[in-house]
């Protein structure tokens, strides 16, 4: 099934839903998660953004950006947001209506406890990306784009809707004040 | 450290994969059941639209002017009008414009026509505020 055949059904059967979910959900969090490093706040992102993709997959039209992109750009705006509100940002999860939120919870737990083995298994990621984390949003977004997530600049320019001049400037500035960072540890 | 270096540092280095997520199952289930809470209906923005009707058949049957009859309401019901012609209307504008820029985000930046047809409710309710206002004021 092509990606507009599966939003034609989407949008004829809400429930469906759950296909492009199960196809998207683990390249998304595992983006977040490479973008914050943490995995209560990538959980947390990350239903944020599928339940937005959720209650507005009716608005999006196919118009050459595929619904991979839509769902990147969805999930960096919601990082961003989450730098910028981070103290005041509540848990999806505690307003959600779980069947069983005991079992939930002791899944995520299950996950959590893998992914944090995972990423201490890359040191030189964890290091580089605690600088990459005192740059500003802008400097993120295209640089874990690039060299986190191996996108290339029209990729990059279709998730941040922004010029290639622009994403070539970004990333060259971003890659000097990184570097300075990344010298003094 | 060389800029080429370090590009190639960055390119090079082992990066965190997920592989599997015990928890996405039970997520979707309970994502695709939840529900809207807000508060803010548009049933709210009838309220005073509402009482403009009333003034104005008011004026009409009692040949009085419009105007002196929301002049009045705003005299002796001076919380109330605030609430209903000043309030609501501010807030349903702040929340549509919002809406509307979230809207265009999220449906991928359209530049058409489409757009307009997906937001033209809200749209409805910003000129509908600002008519609210304008009466008042």
């Amino acid at each position: 099934m092509t990606e507009s055949e599966l939003l034609q059904k989407i949008k004829d059967s809400p429930a469906d839903f759950s296909e492009l979910f199960n196809l998207y959900y683990k390249p998304v969090f595992g983006y977040i998660f490479r973008r914050t490093g943490s995995f209560d706040d990538t959980a947390d992102i990350t239903a944020d953004t599928f339940l937005k993709a959720f209650k507005h997959i009716r608005y999006f039209s196919y118009r050459g950006i595929s619904v991979k992109v839509w769902l990147f750009r969805i999930a960096t705006n919601e990082v961003n947001m989450f730098y910028r509100h981070s103290r005041k940002k509540n848990s999806l999860f505690e307003k959600l209506d779980f069947e069983n939120k005991q079992q939930f919870i002791q899944l995520l737990d299950n996950d959590k406890e893998a992914l944090e083995k995972e990423l201490q298994q890359h040191e030189q990621f964890l290091k580089i990306l605690n600088a990459l984390k005192t740059l500003s949003t802008k400097y993120q977004d295209v640089i874990s784009l690039k060299y986190f997530e191996g996108k290339n600049n029209k990729e990059i320019v279709e998730i941040l809707d922004m010029k290639e001049g622009t994403i070539k400037s970004l990333l060259s500035r971003g890659l000097k004040k990184l570097r300075k960072k990344c010298n003094h540890l | 450290m060389q800029a080429k270096n370090f590009e190639e540092r960055l390119e090079q280095m082992t990066k965190p994969e997920v592989i599997k997520l015990d928890h996405q199952e039970m997520l979707v289930k309970t994502l695709l059941s939840a529900k809207d809470r807000s508060a803010v209906s548009w049933w709210w923005l009838c309220i005073p639209l509402y009482i403009i009707a009333a003034l104005l058949m008011k004026s009409f049957y009692t040949h009085t002017s419009f105007f002196s009859n929301i002049h009045q309401i705003s005299i002796h019901q001076r919380s109330v009008s605030l609430l209903f012609f000043v309030a609501v209307p501010v807030i349903f504008m702040i929340i549509n414009l919002f809406t509307i820029r979230k809207i265009y985000f999220l449906s991928g930046s359209p530049k058409s026509i489409s757009f307009l047809l997906q937001v033209w409710f809200n749209v409805l309710m910003v000129i509908l505020s600002l008519f609210i206002l304008i009466v008042y004021f």
